[in-house]
């Protein structure tokens, strides 16, 4: 992972987590305050605008809960990072597939719900993105965004590079002709 | 149109291509302008992404955080009083489950009341001891409810047209296995309010489809 997060903060971070784990809820809290922009943002592209906020709950409590276990061979921010995606890959493992097959459901008996109006009139890049298949999604997000190699991205998903590689480059032509509209 | 090679252009942006396909990508890229004009747009997308910048949510989630932080696992675990916890504490969607039962056994009723008695007047009781209910005896009213809706949907089917019981059955499956998988998630995850969430929703679907049935018996009378 080239990664985003930086460790320009890593003597505070190292310092505070260590704090952290010992119980001290205060150093937590400062770790929260420097990276919560960072993992409500991974959040919101990864899953939704609608359920960023549970999800990024769920990140620092799980970093709370495992607080013990980060030795401080890596930055904070990476470390953070790497366990946010895992949880929010293991929450929208479980949804999707249930929502898929809601979905499938509802269908047969009625339409559920109406189009979301962020697919109204002009999308932004991100609203973009959020339009993307979940496959294509993620990998854009992982490799593009959050810079992680196409074997990282592989592991984390359980498929192949090559899926990786070929999800990729379909997130990346569907977005070309968002971007071709739009400018 | 799509060449050859157009499929390989993201891993020719990435330098992820062997010599020889790298060769042949660009000797391809000088002939094609359609190829040369998407890898363009290609390296537009991937400037695009690099350019997407952090921002704080809309409010600030460290409260909840911290009242979540009073009932999360300490930091450091001892796995002995981990079990102990679990054994006498109810979880959110434990609590949130008994509460549904609760609303399925009223919605089982309904279907019962109006599949053999015509419009239903069902009363719920308000002071049923939602807490109080065992996660054991959570899942077996469950259930019960589910079996009573199934003989139902047998003994008055012919109420209804087959097509119709067929869907409704079919979505009834379609849903338990929904509540099946968020339950099986939660068991990794048991404190996640996302998936807590989640199986709230998946449940309320269930019950707002039993609510559906029961329209459609009633109309079908």
């Amino acid at each position: 992972m080239t990664g985003r997060p930086s460790a320009a903060a890593a003597p505070d971070d190292l310092a505070d987590a260590r704090l952290g784990a010992a119980g001290d809820r205060e150093a937590f809290e400062r770790l929260y305050r420097r990276h919560v922009a960072r993992i409500h943002s991974l959040a919101r592209r990864m899953l939704g605008e609608e359920e960023a906020d549970d999800a990024t709950q769920d990140a620092f409590i799980r970093a709370w809960e495992k607080l013990g276990t980060f030795r401080g061979d890596a930055a904070f921010g990476t470390w953070l990072h790497r366990l946010a995606i895992n949880v929010m890959l293991a929450a929208r493992t479980a949804a999707a597939r249930s929502q898929q097959r809601l979905v499938q459901g509802d269908h047969v008996v009625e339409r559920a719900g109406r189009p979301k109006a962020d697919l109204e009139a002009r999308m932004d890049f991100e609203s973009a993105i959020a339009t993307l298949p979940a496959g294509a999604r993620e990998v854009f997000m992982l490799h593009d965004v959050e810079g992680f190699k196409h074997r990282e991205i592989a592991a984390l998903l359980g498929v192949t590079a090559g899926t990786s590689k070929a999800q990729l480059h379909r997130a990346r032509m569907a977005l070309r002709a968002y971007l071709g509209g739009d400018d | 149109m799509k060449h050859q090679w157009t499929d390989r252009l993201s891993e020719y942006l990435d330098d992820e291509l062997d010599a020889a396909d790298r060769s042949a990508v660009e000797a391809h890229l000088r002939e094609c302008e359609q190829c040369r004009s998407d890898l363009g747009q290609l390296e537009a997308v991937v400037a695009r992404a690099r350019e997407l910048t952090d921002r704080l949510p809309a409010v600030d989630l460290w409260p909840a955080i911290v009242r979540r932080l009073g009932t999360a696992v300490e930091p450091v675990t001892d796995l002995t009083q981990r079990r102990a916890r679990r054994r006498i504490a109810f979880s959110v969607p434990q609590l949130a489950a008994a509460g549904v039962a609760l609303m399925l056994l009223s919605a089982g009723a309904v279907w019962l009341t109006v599949a053999r008695n015509g419009p239903p007047v069902v009363a719920v009781d308000s002071a049923a001891p939602v807490a109080a209910l065992t996660v054991s005896a959570e899942l077996a009213a469950y259930d019960a409810t589910i079996a009573e809706l199934g003989a139902a949907l047998r003994l008055d089917g012919d109420r209804l047209d087959t097509a119709t019981v067929r869907v409704l059955e079919e979505n009834l499956a379609i849903i338990d296995r929904a509540i099946a998988e968020a339950r099986t998630a939660l068991e990794q995850d048991p404190a996640s309010r996302y998936l807590n969430g989640h199986l709230g929703r998946t449940l309320r679907r269930k019950v707002d489809l039993l609510q559906r049935a029961a329209t459609l018996v009633t109309a079908a009378s």
